[in-house]
């Protein structure tokens, strides 16, 4: 495979000097260098910390993302009011509310996990919104005729008839949270990847930080496998939508 | 099981939007239907069939006009009607198993232990066929199958009047044919009144006790005509009698005509 | 929907935000919300036209702009390019598939510190993590988007004689752009988050340094101040692309959410 060939041009590389720098350590030590991390435990506590932190925003701002997308596309008064403050404080880059924040709410987590609840917030809250929006009218219609009240039909038929959209928010605010939470970690840090990355930057140790490098993207992959199989589990049924007499 | 209900539509009337682009769907439609009588209700495509349906089913609120089912007003989601979706494979919930969506039609009309709930499932599905695809789901199913899940849920919902808007159409004939006995023998089983609206001649007629015709949109009553047909109705016997015949073709001709009442009355 | 109900319906959501600017400035006023954190926001636009009028903010910004431009550029333009050929061509595809799986869900900032040790602390470093950043989103949009070219519209261009390049230009191209734009969409955020930490981190300049600098000296009206820089390029730039993608895009819906 190619990630092989490129790991061997890189140990390859590195050894027999083509490449001469101190930035520059063969793989193989980086190999070893991560092995040794995780065996002594300082890699694992390090994105553990990172992973638990990122875990608290997410669910924070999914939760709050979700409620409020629900309530933007049913409740219309809700719609037009908050929508376009919404909009408007969307494009504003997370970088630039993390100084700022630091007044407010000091270095610690807090900073962090508002930041990465107030980064997953949007894209969660917008695809919840359009997903709940483009419900086919016609399960409404089912739902009326059977005589189901509003509380039941939000949650055992708008909801779930919505879930392929508020997946794919909640998708891309995996891929978010773990962005901001690095950067987070990196301009206001005292833990975590982004902290632990920008220590060895700062003491030119690179053979560790590609160690910690190798473990996020092994970390990243993972999580992103991860969540990809739940979301099929829980939508099977989106997939074959098109089924017979559609 | 509860007998059929009688219906009166009085002076329906329905029209879209305002202002220079509305349509006017329904010009006025009134009706009574006997209790425990199936009719069925033709015209040609487009004509406002299903919408008036709908507002028969309180599913949407006319212009002016009211329905009334045993005498009282029909507003909202009256209960004990039950409406029969044209697309019933999208009618059925995806993420629900088929016994789930039985369920999901009477559910919420009383106080079911789960245990009552799995049993009346079971009882509907087994009318129709289906007792052991309870646990499949409906996209695993095939379309004429799908329509007879749907049959179930609208039945479990012990109906006293069932509106089926062109329920058949989009099913193979054998498959209709099938649907068509189906239909027959729970409807005479449960009692319920019947209210069919199709564009297929030969299925109104085979169906119904009355079949009324509609006019083009905006659509109006054209005429109700007794089909006089013996019960039980049999695929090819019945098709082949000189009245079926009869009634078929007053029918067409108004259909061909475009129902735009310069025909002869029926 | 006419001009005038257009207005009616924005009225509601301009009244909040009007509501809300105004609650902050009267809590942060009466120190109800301690104003040494957040300063009103009278006080923080003051600043913000300080920095504007006394020309303290045009070098950072277009410095920051530029950076931004350069590494959104050559990131977009890799990204569609090698997308559509990773999307029209099985064995590319094949072969950089599992690569660029492992490479996507890496967070492109985790990478700046590597990149600053490598390449310093100047231009360069900063063009190449924004591009870095931004080649992801549209590379994996264009591959899709390239891949769900429906292949009866390709089988009809070859039948009429089309050569496998006019096809890619003529047919996969146009049908991808959607798909292009949308990856575009997200990768100018992301670009415009990168472009700025790595100014903070690397502090040579541009924006991101200035407010890191005005944090760290704890003036926190001056911080807030580039807040407002920021916001109001972060919204120039996305309206400057909505814009843009109407124009070109015509043919479908704008690619929003």
């Amino acid at each position: 495979m190619l990630v092989v060939a490129l790991l061997l041009a890189w140990e390859i590389s590195a050894r027999s000097g083509l490449v001469r720098s101190a930035n520059w350590p063969p793989f193989s030590a980086v190999v070893v260098a991560l092995v040794r991390g995780i065996a002594n435990g300082e890699l694992v506590a390090v994105v553990g910390s990172s992973l638990w932190r990122m875990l608290q925003g997410y669910v924070l701002g999914s939760a709050i993302g979700i409620a409020v997308g629900i309530a933007l596309a049913m409740v219309r008064p809700v719609r037009y009011t908050l929508l376009p403050a919404i909009e408007l404080l969307r494009p504003i880059p997370i970088t630039a509310v993390i100084p700022p924040l630091i007044f407010v709410l000091g270095l610690e987590d807090r900073l962090k996990i508002f930041c990465i609840a107030f980064s997953v917030f949007f894209p969660i809250a917008l695809n919840t919104m359009a997903g709940v929006a483009s419900v086919d009218p016609i399960y409404e219609q089912v739902a009326k005729t059977f005589g189901v009240p509003s509380p039941a039909m939000l949650r055992r038929v708008i909801i779930p008839a919505a879930m392929p959209m508020i997946f794919a928010g909640l998708r891309t605010g995996v891929a978010i949270a773990l962005i901001v939470t690095v950067i987070s970690e990196m301009i206001a840090g005292q833990q975590g990847i982004g902290y632990y990355l920008m220590s060895m930057e700062f003491a030119m140790r690179a053979t560790d930080m590609y160690a910690v490098i190798i473990l996020l993207t092994l970390v990243a992959y993972a999580i992103n496998r991860g969540f990809v199989a739940w979301e099929a589990q829980i939508i099977r049924w989106a997939r074959t939508r098109d089924f017979a007499g559609t | 099981m509860t007998a059929g209900e009688a219906l009166q539509i009085d002076s329906i009337t329905k029209t879209f939007g305002s202002g220079v682009g509305q349509v006017e769907a329904i010009a006025s439609f009134s009706l009574d239907v006997e209790a425990g009588e199936f009719l069925s209700i033709v015209g040609p495509s487009g004509c406002g069939k299903s919408t008036l349906l709908q507002i028969v089913a309180g599913l949407m609120p006319p212009t002016s006009g009211r329905v009334l089912l045993g005498g009282r007003d029909v507003t909202g989601e009256p209960a004990h009607m039950v409406y029969l979706f044209q697309q019933y494979a999208k009618s059925l919930l995806p993420w629900m198993t088929v016994e789930a969506n039985v369920g999901f039609g009477f559910e919420h009309r009383g106080k079911f232990t789960p245990e009552q709930a799995r049993v009346r499932c079971r009882e509907y599905l087994d009318m129709v066929g289906l007792g052991d695809v309870a646990h499949r789901y409906p996209w695993q199913l095939s379309g004429g199958m799908q329509q007879r899940v749907a049959i179930a849920r609208a039945l479990s919902a012990q109906p006293r009047v069932l509106l089926l808007d062109e329920p058949f159409s989009s099913v193979d004939a054998l498959t209709r044919l099938e649907l068509h006995a189906l239909i027959l023998e729970l409807w005479e089983k449960q009692q319920f009144t019947a209210i069919l609206v199709t564009h297929d001649v030969d299925e109104a007629v085979f169906l119904a006790d009355r079949v009324a015709m509609l006019t083009q949109r905006p659509a109006t009553l054209f005429g109700v005509m007794e089909t006089e047909l013996p019960r039980p109705r049999r695929p090819v016997e019945t098709n082949e009698l000189p009245r079926f015949l009869e009634v078929r073709h007053r029918l067409l001709g108004h259909l061909l005509a475009k129902g735009t009442g310069t025909h002869d009355g029926p | 929907m006419t001009v005038r109900n257009r207005v009616l319906t924005l009225l509601p959501g301009i009244a909040f935000i009007v509501f809300a600017v105004g609650l902050l400035e009267f809590a942060t006023r009466s120190a109800a919300i301690n104003p040494a954190a957040v300063p009103p926001p009278s006080a923080a636009l003051e600043t913000f036209a300080a920095l504007v009028w006394s020309g303290q903010v045009w070098k950072p910004l277009v410095q920051t702009f530029l950076l931004l431009a350069a590494g959104y550029g050559i990131g977009c333009v890799a990204g569609t390019l090698f997308g559509i050929f990773m999307g029209t061509f099985r064995a590319v595809y094949d072969l950089f598939e599992p690569l660029t799986e492992l490479l996507r869900p890496i967070p492109k900032p985790a990478l700046l510190p590597a990149l600053m040790l490598f390449l310093g602390l100047g231009a360069t470093m900063k063009i190449t993590i924004v591009a870095l950043a931004a080649f992801f989103p549209v590379l994996i949009n264009t591959v899709q988007g390239a891949r769900s070219v429906d292949p009866v519209m390709s089988d009809m261009a070859r039948t009429f004689g089309h050569s496998r390049a006019a096809i890619v230009w003529k047919i996969v191209f146009p049908a991808t752009a959607p798909y292009i734009a949308s990856g575009m969409r997200v990768s100018l955020g992301l670009s415009l988050v990168v472009v700025v930490v790595a100014e903070m981190l690397a502090s040579t300049g541009g924006i991101g340094a200035a407010m890191l600098d005005s944090q760290q000296m704890f003036h926190v009206r001056e911080t807030y101040g580039w807040l407002i820089v920021l916001a109001l390029l972060g919204l120039a730039l996305s309206g400057g692309f909505n814009w843009l993608e109407r124009r070109i895009v015509f043919w479908i819906a704008p690619s929003s959410t």
